[in-house]
């Protein structure tokens, strides 16, 4: 009977101290931290097509076409069939793909969420955080050479 | 953990604790054809049709009474089962037993009559790869539909052969409506699932009733498999096999699942892992333990209480913290792909006090918050009615099916991979593991709580750590080649102790960037198993909170 | 302090209304019964439609620290329009083998047997649709008709699951209505009747005066350990946690009402609610001095009074775990039971020797 009416006795703290802990999405964004992966952003400017993100890519989401003089022509992701491992970011040695913060993405079909360079060049950053300044460090220690066979093609 | 005095049953036990496999090999005698190295420990291969006699004498004379997984495969020229024992009392004694079969006639002898474990095991072996066993008792497809053709992971299979299968053909699971014995006896058949609201995902439970007492329980898994191995068999190890074990155990848990790949492949390419980085893997990885137990108790008690109500929402609200320090540390809050082989993929977030802050913010809270679930769950009368004495699962029973983690601890069986085969961090820590021997859902609710206290006290340890390594030493990435080529035909199985228990991975090389054979020992498919034992002669509310207090998650038990 | 109950009944106030004189004729008793129920109908109604969309998402949200329905009208309160096209809007999908003529009827019953029993309940301001010597036992009576409803349901669904959900009310049934009604009998020792009116009255006298603060001899401070005891047999009897296991969503889906949809699911879960509201009604009526209270009229006194209840079976619902139904059927018989007699006994006695 005691236990049952500490149960009780908590949830009601609850009641009566009125705080909350979900918010109220569209008015109230959640924060997201610096990290977070969200939609990628991509930047032909930089993209030298070495193809490393289409080769790492763990379930084929990156389309690259080249020209014969392996010029790109194509740069295709799909974001819905993304896994967001940040694998292709983590590779890129140019920081010509990046993950934004971005999270909301609609598409009435598939097809819409198949973006291809243009639309991944248009992807806003979130809140404007800019996913390098966070992320800079890391970079040596991921790229940095082994001492057994190293393969960057 | 070495034991003090070696019992007299132990054959093939040196007296400081090691396997004496001169011994063993001599035990089981003519069964034994020749021997293999495994990296994780000598394996013997046994004659297909002395496999109970071999296992039998390695569970009964020298102790190994754990067989934590069966693994097969298919050769060029044959198949091959792999049965990795262990011991209960100390897991690092382990021993394999590899089975090999002709590729004409892939019939070797069950293990189901010495592990009872090994039922489930043989069935998946058997559906996904092809390879018989006799006397097993139910040798059905378990994975796949009944009605599948074909082993997909054996080497003839045709991936691009529709499963075209008529309607017709499809098992129709109302049509036994009673069973039992003949059409006389008063049971009732009923489907607990796919679509139920309380089994955690999309498990099918085949029931039968008998008024509103269990006569028998059939758990009909599948559902969600999504060919984990297969996709991990054609990924790199270097990089695209990483992302994948965070989606196993989908709930949180994903680092703990990334440990269990990082652990196997690193130690399978000698790879030596920094330890400041070993320090920041420990941490995360219990923060995700935290984040696992706080929704395996909200989800519990959601099935005891019966309604999305008040324990839910605060298990998932404390979670949620937990979340987002995860999401400060590793960029997701599921799905975080943090571990590297060799490594993480961040050093602690800048600025590092206010990091560590939130960490210690959520550390200071916890025990409140666990007070208040002691006040509203384990305290309340009506719950402990529902749980004390209720989804018995005595130890020897426990060990037979090979249950681990909370539900074996739950069962007062004493074993934690985490101290027992050390890894991590975690032998320079201070913390206990934690057992209970109520063998009740009570049990195993207390343990997962208690152990959220135990990984509060190793993050904190974690945190100091951290808090006063030397700047320059901060490596978080062993050099590890870009593209990673392990010996061909290196073999190596190694576990870890992940949310629900022992994740165990077996890996098999071939020479190339990509396993030949990845096999994922999950544990909560074989806790799974147990289901049947707790239930029998219960209700169908005990039913539905033993199924809870399993914490299985369908992710991890179809892969 | 307290207003003396008027005695007359609700359809002869509406009969004076309407002019029909003091003695009425078959028909026009009819028809001012007929507005009578249809008034008291409605404000019933309404007070569920309230209770379920709205209020019981917002009581539930305050439990467990979120915000709840707040988007559509003032405080959310708009979502009652919503959620009624949208539920009324869906398919009604009959599944295939149901018992036709029971399977309908369920729901119409265990909707409209809650509201049969208030009739007999003096709500306050004259609001009283009739005042049977008997009144007690009738709304015990059509109270518990509802339990022939969700074994209708359960039975008539062809579901295994709707089926366990009706085998397990009528246990269930079993288990409460007997230490339910012994508990009011209790009540009816102290008033010396049946008759609601009779039993509100009872307790309009004072109790004890304590600084000059009249405490009226309200039932619940008379005889505490009874009125402990008669919530919990009222949570049973509405089948709410911790009791709900005819529904038990995580045991057997939902129980009797598995199978319903659309118009139907709307009756049962209306049904549900009313009940509720009965139950806290009878409460009310038995415990808490009917519509008595001070400066506010009786109809809020007694609104605020069901609204307490209803508040309760909510806190309840976010505080405990379900039982068991071997559990419940102990703790109703072996438990209930007997702590019922004991009181019906002691309370015998003590009325025995102060009378």
């Amino acid at each position: 009977m005691i236990g049952m009416l500490k149960s009780m006795a908590t949830t009601m703290k609850h009641a009566l101290d009125g705080e909350k802990f979900t918010v109220q999405y569209p008015e109230e964004t959640p924060d997201v931290s610096p990290r977070f992966r969200g939609v990628h952003k991509f930047s032909q400017e930089r993209c030298i097509w070495c193809r490393q993100c289409e080769n790492v890519c763990p379930n084929d989401t990156i389309q690259i076409i080249t020209d014969d003089q392996r010029n790109g022509e194509e740069y295709n992701l799909h974001i819905g069939q993304c896994i967001y491992c940040r694998l292709c970011e983590e590779v890129c040695p140019v920081d010509a793909i990046l993950l934004t913060q971005n999270f909301e993405f609609t598409g009435d079909t598939k097809d819409d969420l198949a973006y291809n360079k243009e639309q991944l060049k248009n992807v806003p950053w979130f809140k404007d955080i800019d996913p390098l300044a966070s992320r800079e460090p890391d970079r040596g220690a991921w790229i940095g050479e082994g001492e057994g066979e190293v393969d960057y093609q | 953990m070495s034991l003090e005095e070696p019992k007299p049953t132990d054959v093939g036990e040196t007296p400081d604790g090691n396997v004496d496999y001169a011994e063993l090999e001599a035990l089981l005698g003519d069964a034994v054809i020749g021997r293999e190295e495994h990296v994780n420990a000598p394996a013997f291969v046994v004659r297909p049709d002395e496999v109970q006699q071999a296992l039998g004498a390695l569970r009964e004379e020298a102790g190994f009474d754990y067989c934590s997984c069966v693994t097969a495969q298919e050769y060029e020229d044959r198949y091959e089962s792999i049965y990795h024992l262990k011991k209960y009392d100390d897991p690092t004694q382990e021993v394999g037993v590899v089975v090999p079969t002709t590729r004409d006639e892939p019939v070797s002898q069950s293990g189901e009559a010495v592990y009872r474990t090994a039922d489930w095991h043989e069935r998946e072996a058997y559906d996904l790869v092809g390879i018989e066993y006799a006397d097993h008792p139910d040798l059905r497809r378990i994975l796949l539909p009944e009605t599948w053709q074909g082993h997909p992971l054996g080497k003839d299979y045709n991936p691009e052969k529709p499963q075209v299968v008529p309607f017709r053909e499809h098992a129709n699971p109302l049509e036994p409506d009673q069973r039992g014995e003949g059409s006389e006896s008063d049971t009732m058949f009923i489907n607990i699932g796919p679509h139920h609201p309380a089994t955690h995902g999309v498990l099918h439970v085949e029931t039968v009733l008998d008024g509103e007492q269990i006569a028998d329980v059939e758990p009909d898994i599948g559902y969600l498999h999504r060919c984990e191995e297969q996709m991990c068999q054609q990924s790199t190890y270097r990089h695209q096999i990483m992302p994948y074990p965070d989606r196993w155990d989908y709930v949180s848990a994903g680092i703990l699942n990334e440990w269990a790949y990082a652990r196997a492949a690193e130690d399978m390419a000698d790879i030596e892992v920094p330890e400041y980085a070993q320090v920041i893997r420990t941490m995360s990885a219990e923060l995700c333990r935290i984040a696992s137990h706080m929704l395996a108790l909200g989800t519990f008690a959601l099935d005891v209480f019966g309604d999305f109500t008040a324990v839910f929402q605060y298990a998932f609200r404390d979670r949620e913290v937990v979340q987002d320090i995860l999401e400060d540390l590793t960029g997701q809050r599921l799905m975080f792909n943090y571990l590297r082989l060799g490594g993480v993929a961040w050093d602690i977030p800048e600025p590092r006090e206010e990091f560590f802050e939130k960490v210690r913010d959520f550390l200071d809270g916890l025990p409140k918050k666990t007070q208040e679930y002691h006040n509203l769950i384990t305290s309340n009368e009506i719950f402990q009615l529902r749980c004390v004495n209720t989804g018995e699962l005595p130890p020897e029973v426990a060990k037979q099916y090979g249950a681990t983690g909370p539900v074996a601890r739950g069962s007062g069986v004493d074993i934690d991979l985490r101290r027992d085969d050390p890894y991590g961090y975690y032998e320079e820590l201070d913390w206990d593991v934690i057992t209970e021997d109520g063998c009740d859902n009570y049990s195993r609710v207390l343990v997962r709580m208690r152990e959220v206290e135990e990984s509060a006290k190793i993050i904190e340890q974690c945190v100091d750590l951290l808090e006063e390594w030397p700047e320059e030493e901060r490596t978080i990435q062993a050099n590890v080649p870009r593209t990673l080529k392990p010996d061909p035909d290196t073999e190596i199985y190694r576990g870890v102790e992940a949310a629900k228990g022992e994740l165990g991975i077996y890996m098999r090389s071939d020479g190339t960037d990509k396993p030949a054979r990845f096999k994922i020992r999950s544990p909560c498919f074989c806790n799974l198993h147990t289901l049947r034992e707790m239930t029998e002669g219960e209700y169908i509310p005990d039913l539905i909170a033993s199924l809870g207090s399993l914490d299985i998650v369908l992710g991890e038990v179809d892969r | 302090m307290i207003p003396a109950q008027t005695q007359t009944p609700l359809p002869d106030i509406i009969g004076d209304l309407l002019g029909f004189g003091t003695e009425m004729g078959p028909g026009e008793t009819f028809i001012a019964s007929f507005i009578g129920a249809a008034l008291v109908g409605t404000l019933m109604l309404t007070m569920t439609a309230l209770a379920g969309p709205w209020a019981k998402r917002k009581i539930t949200a305050a439990f467990t620290d979120r915000y709840a329905v707040n988007r559509i009208g003032p405080a959310g309160l708009l979502i009652i329009v919503a959620d009624a096209v949208r539920l009324l809007s869906k398919e009604l999908i009959v599944p295939e083998g149901v018992d036709r003529p029971a399977w309908d009827l369920a729901p119409i019953v265990i909707a409209s047997s809650a509201l049969l029993g208030f009739a007999v309940i003096p709500m306050g301001n004259g609001i009283h649709l009739a005042d049977p010597e008997a009144g007690l036992v009738y709304v015990f009576a059509v109270a518990s008709i509802a339990s022939v409803g969700l074994v209708m349901a359960g039975y008539a669904s062809n579901n295994k699951f709707s089926m366990l959900g009706g085998l397990r009310a009528v246990a269930q049934n079993l288990a409460y209505e007997i230490p339910l009604v012994l508990i009011a009998a209790s009540v009816v020792l102290f008033a010396g009747s049946l008759q609601m009116s009779e039993i509100v009255a009872a307790q309009t006298e004072t109790l004890v005066s304590l600084g000059g603060v009249a405490i009226p001899s309200w039932y619940v401070f008379v005889n505490p350990f009874a009125f402990v005891l008669f919530m919990v047999a009222n949570l049973m009897e509405v089948g709410r946690n911790p009791f709900d296991i005819p529904e038990a969503p995580t045991e057997i889906v939902a129980g009797y009402q598995t199978e319903y949809s659309s118009a139907y699911f709307v009756l049962i879960y209306l049904g549900e609610f009313i009940h509720i509201f009965l139950g806290g009604a009878i409460i009310a009526t038995l415990f808490l001095g009917g519509p008595a209270g001070p400066v506010l009229p009786g109809i809020l006194w007694f609104i605020i009074k069901i609204w307490a209840v209803f508040l309760f079976t909510q806190w309840a619902r976010s505080a405990l775990p379900r039982l068991r139904i071997d559990q419940l059927i102990e703790v109703g018989w072996k438990g209930m039971l007997v702590l019922a007699l004991a009181n019906l006994v002691l309370t015998a006695v003590i009325v025995g020797v102060i009378a």
